[in-house]
């Protein structure tokens, strides 16, 4: 059951009944059981996995909050020496608990994601040294959301690990925050603290959240349907056959590629969001207007903004601040004393490898994902190491970097950069992403755009006019958000003949606009791959 | 107190540590200058910052840095 389906939208419409005549006390159980026939609606037995998570993380948090009160307990009037090698064993047994979680649930994640990738590198290696031994491939078929609910339920135990949290004791809590229906697609990534109380608290349905979660609804329905989908066809076609095509057809349809993720996947989020507020819920913001960036840093501080946030919690701080590192980074500065940036550089990127690698290998088993995330731990690198040459520059042309001009530079530059690395996400692999990239600057062809080329890779002139319309719709929308105009407040404070003409204008429009599949199925959001 | 200052200014020489109290919100302190703070805090003090108390609350002055070093140790 897709989220941009009419059986969706019946599921939502269901639940939020259920949820209604729900007595309060039980309100959780609605949600709770909802959210599993949703996900057995979709993945079927594959819910397992599911459960496995949620019991392993629920089982070793308390285990983990046993061992700290026991800890507790035993230090009371000890000596400082004492105390010291009791917090020393316990933070052994716990470190042991952490591993375990970390293993069943990435163990879980790796097998059914990454085997197949793991096991054909290896044969690779193994053909190189001529060993006659082949690991066989398996299909394996992804169950809903693991890539999301297992970054979820591993920032839940070690929070507890961190002593961030306390440990729940209500199951029904943890399974809960896993599970939780519309989130469990395609994130946004959740953190316990933010959100397990939210979900398990009843609330009223209220007509404002109805209103105000059904207009977010629809626009993620325009987002993902109008624009991505029809966005979508020009893509598919170019970069299907990506050999045929050179110059200003190739920044077209990586234009438009950049475009469409960005309208599939923040349409979805809206969608989700959307459904959580009418029942009062909440969720956590994926996008902040990432086209407005003035640096890449930035762009990913805007874009996916809660897995850049796990990274940043789990894999960046895990590394920078473990006892093996800051002993490594007492030794450097050492070393470095004279060359400051240099050293505060060096000292960054190693912790900035772990998060790219990680950030690429989330996306997908493949090099290609990997590659994309090393582009990004590049050109971060790059503009770290060079940053005293660039403020040298500065100085010397005299650019006022306060100026509007600068900063439309600044963006400039930025969607650039991630417009490439966009196309190294969309190519088939790596080699792929080079022939694109190169065959942008053949221009040989230039004559194609005049003669009507462009009107046969799918769109013909009104679905032309269509996109670039909503595109524009959909970034003014954009750049009013960005002014702090919060769009959705402002249509609810108009008169009933404004609003009301707006919610049919942009029902309508999807409807008659929306792009459907063979017998109506809609498609699948890129993300939910992950 | 006086040895954290030092350890701050290195960092940054031109924030008043002993009256602001913004030092991450208002980016005077990037989290790259934060590992090697801890580095120097961890060598002078001898107390173990971990990953769980990088926060910004125990960054944003040197006071509240310096409470959080009395709390460890």
């Amino acid at each position: 059951m897709e989220i941009n389906s009419l059986k969706f939208i019946l599921f939502v419409a269901v639940v939020i009944i259920a949820y209604i005549i729900t007595p309060k006390k039980y309100k959780w159980v609605t949600l709770l059981l909802s959210s599993y026939i949703f996900y057995w609606l979709n993945s079927n037995q594959l819910i397992i996995f599911m459960l496995i998570t949620t019991l392993s993380i629920y089982l070793l948090s308390l285990l983990l909050g046993k061992i700290d009160k026991r800890l507790e307990l035993e230090i009371k009037d000890k000596e400082k020496e004492e105390k010291k090698k009791l917090k020393e064993k316990a933070k052994t047994k716990k470190k042991l608990v952490v591993l375990i979680a970390l293993i069943i649930n990435l163990g879980i994640l790796g097998v059914i994601k990454y085997f197949n990738f793991f096991s054909g590198n290896i044969n690779t290696l193994l053909n190189l040294f001529n060993l006659n031994i082949q690991i066989p491939s398996m299909q394996f078929i992804l169950p809903l959301g693991i890539s999301y609910y297992t970054l979820q339920g591993l920032s839940y135990v070690i929070d507890v690990y961190r002593q961030k949290i306390d440990p729940d004791k209500n199951l029904g809590r943890v399974a809960l925050f896993l599970a939780f229906f519309p989130q469990i697609v395609e994130g946004p990534i959740g953190r316990y603290k933010e959100l397990a109380t939210k979900l398990y608290e009843p609330h009223k349905i209220e007509f404002q959240n109805i209103k105000s979660g059904s207009l977010l609804v629809l626009w993620g329905f325009f987002q993902k349907m109008v624009i991505a989908d029809r966005l979508a066809i020009l893509v598919d076609t170019v970069f299907g056959n990506y050999t045929q095509y050179s110059g200003l057809i190739i920044i077209c349809a990586i234009l438009f590629y950049t475009f469409q993720i960005y309208a599939d996947f923040a349409g979805c989020i809206n969608i989700v969001r959307g459904v959580a507020e009418i029942f009062g819920i909440t969720l956590a913001e994926n996008f902040k207007r990432p086209f407005f960036s003035k640096s890449v840093q930035e762009f990913w501080r805007r874009w996916n903004i809660t897995l850049g946030t796990w990274l940043k919690e789990y894999v960046f701080y895990s590394v920078a601040f473990s006892k093996w590192y800051l002993h490594l980074t007492t030794k450097l500065k050492e070393k470095l004393k004279k060359h400051a940036h240099l050293s505060k550089t060096i000292l960054a990127l190693c912790p900035l490898f772990f998060v790219w690698f990680s950030n690429g290998l989330w996306h997908g088993a493949s090099w290609k994902y990997i590659f994309y995330g090393m582009y990004y731990f590049v050109i971060m690198s790059i503009g770290m190491l060079l940053e005293p040459v660039f403020k040298k520059t500065i100085n010397f042309l005299k650019i006022n970097i306060n100026s509007k001009k600068y900063k439309i530079w600044q963006m400039l530059r930025t969607f650039i950069l991630v417009n490439i690395g966009m196309l190294i996400f969309r190519a088939t692999n790596i080699s792929s992403a080079f022939t694109i990239l190169k065959s942008m600057f053949n221009f040989s062809n230039f004559g194609e755009i005049l003669n009507g080329k462009m009107l046969s890779l799918g769109l013909d002139k009104g679905e032309f006019t269509i996109v670039i319309i909503s595109l524009i719709i959909m970034l003014i929308v954009d750049f009013l958000q960005e002014k702090n105009y919060h769009v959705r407040e402002e249509i609810g404070k108009r008169n009933v003949l404004i609003r009301w003409t707006i919610y049919y204008v942009g029902i309508f429009s999807i409807i008659i606009f929306g792009i459907y599949g063979k017998d109506y199925n809609p498609s699948s959001f890129i993300y939910g791959q992950f | 107190m006086e040895k954290l200052i030092e350890i701050l200014k290195k960092y940054n020489a031109d924030v008043d540590y002993y009256t602001n109290e913004h030092l991450i919100d208002e980016e005077l302190l990037d989290s790259f200058d934060i590992i090697s703070i801890v580095a120097d805090i961890d060598n002078e003090f001898d107390v173990e910052i971990t990953a769980k108390d990088i926060i910004p609350e125990n960054f944003n002055s040197a006071e509240k840095l310096y409470d959080l070093i009395k709390r460890l140790s």
